[in-house]
């Protein structure tokens, strides 16, 4: 049996040793590094120092790097817009659109050569760790996203058609973190298994195909994820006339 | 004790496996009628791809309640 196989076995939790371990000298803390929270952190560092870069020295008629973030952001709030209004997407198109960054990046680090093999270099969206804490990120701020909205009717909607719908609707809102997280990590996981049992197998060219179809993939997770989020939003911000 | 383990490993197999014939179904149906659509209005498929993303989003969560059902499974096996 493949190495790769035997850590298949139940919920994958990314490498079981930490890389290190944060310890403060005569107290119990302690707090272990995994591989995936490094590409995590280095995937936040491209995602702020690059905004920092383009947004530092700006300029009317965009050149460079300001110009690739101008052509990102706007495709990505007119996106945002055709879901829940202009408006909304520019006060809500942030946070989505720091997901969606966030997400594609994530899935796209899986594709680099040695991804999974170097230490400290692991997809973050590969563990159900990372997914769960973007979906619960999300689900908060439906929530104050919502009441900031609608103020205190935000919770109107949870009796609405009928009264007696209650405990589906809070069920529905629920499920909502944990149908997203494992959606995302189900995919992304699946996919680098996949890639991983056929290089086992046969090292050379036979994962290629694979991995092409995981550069799809990983892009539509994104997207789904954050069109998901922004219809969770739209939906608890929408005003009723 | 290994036909229990063996038990467990063929449900957790069929849990996921059930759930992705009903949702691969669902999924084929649902994008062959938006590819219709868009070939009769193709002026509308923005607004097409993006519903059929939602919808195709919704039935993959009762492929991911499968796969979730088949993870409790194989952590259940000693």
């Amino acid at each position: 049996m493949s190495a790769a196989a035997q850590e298949g076995g139940g919920i994958h939790h990314g490498p079981a040793d930490p890389l290190f371990d944060i310890t403060i000298p005569g107290t119990d803390f302690h707090l272990p590094i995994y591989n995936f929270v490094i590409t995590s952190w280095v995937i936040m560092f491209i995602l702020v120092f690059t905004a920092w870069l383009a947004t530092r020295n700006m300029h009317r008629m965009p050149k460079g790097i300001q110009n690739v973030w101008e052509y990102i952001v706007d495709g990505l709030f007119s996106f945002f817009g055709g879901i829940m209004g202009e408006d909304r997407a520019r006060k809500y198109g942030p946070f989505l659109g720091t997901c969606f960054l966030y997400i594609l990046l994530s899935n796209y680090s899986g594709v680099l050569p040695g991804a999974a093999m170097i230490k400290g270099f692991v997809p973050p969206t590969n563990n159900v760790s990372i997914t769960a804490g973007l979906a619960v990120l999300v689900f908060l701020s439906v929530f104050y996203f919502g009441i900031k909205a609608k103020g205190i009717s935000f919770f109107k909607h949870f009796f609405q058609p009928m009264a007696f719908l209650f405990i589906l609707n809070v069920i529905e809102e629920l499920v909502r973190p944990v149908s997203l997280s494992l959606r995302l990590y189900g995919n992304v996981y699946g996919e680098e298994t996949i890639v991983a049992q056929l290089g086992e197998m046969v090292p050379l060219l036979v994962p290629v195909p694979m991995m092409v179809l995981g550069l799809l993939t990983g892009a539509i997770q994104a997207l789904v994820f954050t069109l998901l989020a922004s219809t969770y939003i739209a939906g608890a911000t929408e005003e009723h006339h | 004790m290994e036909l229990v383990s063996g038990l467990i490993a063929l449900g957790a197999a069929f849990a996921v496996g059930i759930a992705a014939v009903g949702a691969g179904v669902g999924q084929g149906i649902a994008s062959g009628k938006a590819f219709e659509s868009i070939a009769r209005q193709p002026e509308v498929s923005g607004t097409i791809r993006t519903l059929l993303f939602i919808a195709l989003a919704f039935m993959e969560t009762l492929t991911i309640y499968g796969l979730l059902i088949a993870f409790i499974l194989v952590g259940k096996i000693g």
